[in-house]
């Protein structure tokens, strides 16, 4: 009984990495087809991501810029890969232990510390520039997205994922976005900053910074920031299901409750402009805060 | 399009990568900022080609030029492609980098692109429309199947001659990073 569970553990550690990137991968496809519609374009295919993942890897040059460049990409990779095997997916929940939660808002700092040291190393000012935007960034949806972190902890009692999902799977009502209503909100306004979509795509924005982490990056080394940036937002989809949507019975319920967050970020990206940093700045420490903020508050006080 | 011929794509992932996601960057010297916005935005949609507009070389690996060249723009055209990873592909853009064109007597601008740098491919005309660009793509595609799409590798070969030839008009010019480092920078 016991081989039998560490087995299955090992097999789903093992495949949700490639879970992952697959639904990543594929999500990306349906954005840009998606986009592609909305501009009323017929778009490329939706397997276009990975003919570009084929394309950078069999490039024949890879131009690097020192250790510190390559070790940067890799740990992006390492730190997103290792983010998701900690999040219950459907019936998958490979490493989950108490406080894995917690782990986990860690964790989410590795891979944008991974391309910021790689984008350090190649020593290009709008590489710099895009680190210190998307730290900034960073700084916007992190103190709403903690504070909603925290209504969550206390609502359920718990720091693991696993059992915010259990407390999750009664009825629909009993969803973390009806019982807890304006964390959920507040997360979901802070989606498209976590996702590095517009409107707050200014950290790697192609048009003033020559897409910002990313401009030195080619070959192989663009192919697994792109694979990173896959698997990042599968992370975020999958945390946000989690939380808030009763994460899923099946896989299938999963996915669908994903596509679902994913389509109505894509339609935002699709018909919004760029914010510039000091507007997405002002805008997550406003709305997404004090929402979060009350949410919180109401939790701790046990008004609801 | 046979984008999704499986057999034909297991056979040589790589050309089925190189063929169909050229992402470029384009080289707005003059002429031609008036066709190629129309070509990757909505009206003429380039990325159902799989051609994208990249923002910096790096990324790139199909390099349009599109119209008349000048004498500084030569340098940052230089530069540009010495920085694109191979393999890259180089398409000439209307009559002036094929020969002059109305430029043909100017003191300012260069005749022919080709003695700089190793052009795969050429849109005639003055200026082309938008839907040459999609000719010209198609076209790439069938000389990358053919493997003549071999600029860079003429570019390697006859480093010499391109040399001589911008060394002529752009005396100060760093050379590329595979041949020596260049001067003032230590690295």
């Amino acid at each position: 009984m016991m081989a039998a569970s560490t087995v299955t553990r090992i097999v789903s550690i093992a495949a949700l990495p490639v879970v992952g990137f697959l639904v990543g991968v594929l999500f990306l496809g349906l954005s840009r087809k998606i986009t592609a519609r909305i501009h009323r374009r017929y778009g490329p295919p939706l397997y276009q991501p990975i003919i570009d993942v084929v394309k950078l890897l069999t490039q024949k040059e890879n131009i690097s810029h020192g250790i510190l460049f390559d070790l940067g990409i890799l740990l992006g990779l390492a730190g997103a890969l290792i983010t998701m095997v900690f999040i219950p997916a459907g019936g998958l929940r490979p490493l989950s232990a108490s406080g894995d939660f917690l782990v986990v808002l860690y964790l989410m700092l590795l891979s944008p510390l991974g391309v910021a040291l790689a984008a350090g190393a190649s020593e290009n000012p709008n590489a710099s520039i895009g680190v210190s935007r998307k730290f900034i960034l960073a700084l916007g949806y992190e103190v709403p997205f903690l504070m909603a972190a925290l209504a969550v902890m206390t609502r359920f009692q718990t720091t693991s994922l696993l059992e915010v999902v259990s407390c999750q799977e009664g009825s629909v009502l009993d969803w973390g976005v009806f019982v807890l209503p304006l964390p959920a909100v507040a997360t979901f306004l802070i989606l498209p900053a976590m996702l590095g979509i517009r409107p707050f795509d200014f950290a790697g924005a192609p048009q003033e910074i020559a897409s910002g982490p990313m401009v030195e990056l080619g070959g192989k080394y663009l192919a697994f920031a792109a694979i990173q940036g896959a698997l990042h937002t599968y992370v975020v989809l999958a945390l946000f299901v989690d939380l808030f949507l009763g994460g899923g019975a099946s896989m299938l319920t999963f996915l669908a409750k994903m596509l679902a967050v994913f389509f109505v970020g894509v339609c935002i990206n699709a018909v919004l402009p760029r914010f510039r940093v000091e507007q997405g700045l002002r805008y997550l420490w406003k709305w997404p805060t004090i929402l979060a903020f009350f949410g919180l508050l109401i939790v701790a006080l046990r008004l609801e | 399009m046979d984008r999704a011929e499986i057999l034909k794509t297991l056979k040589s992932p790589a050309k089925w990568g190189q063929k169909y996601s050229l992402w470029a960057v384009y080289f707005c010297t003059g002429c031609g900022v008036v066709e190629i916005p129309p070509v990757i935005t909505s009206r003429w949609d380039a990325e159902r080609f799989g051609v994208l507009p990249m923002a910096t070389p790096r990324q790139a690996n199909l390099f349009l030029i599109t119209g008349y060249v000048s004498v500084k723009t030569l340098g940052a055209i230089i530069r540009t492609y010495d920085q694109m990873p191979n393999p890259k592909y180089v398409v000439g853009f209307g009559s002036c980098p094929v020969n002059g064109g109305m430029y043909w007597d100017s003191y300012n601008t260069i005749k022919h692109l080709d003695k700089y740098l190793p052009v795969d491919g050429w849109i005639a005309g003055c200026m082309p429309r938008p839907e040459a660009i999609f000719v010209a793509v198609v076209h790439l595609w069938q000389m990358i199947d053919k493997g003549i799409a071999t600029g860079y590798e003429r570019y390697k070969d006859n480093y010499e001659y391109y040399q001589t030839n911008q060394r002529a008009i752009l005396p100060h010019l760093a050379k590329f990073a595979g041949a020596e480092a260049a001067p003032g920078r230590n690295s």
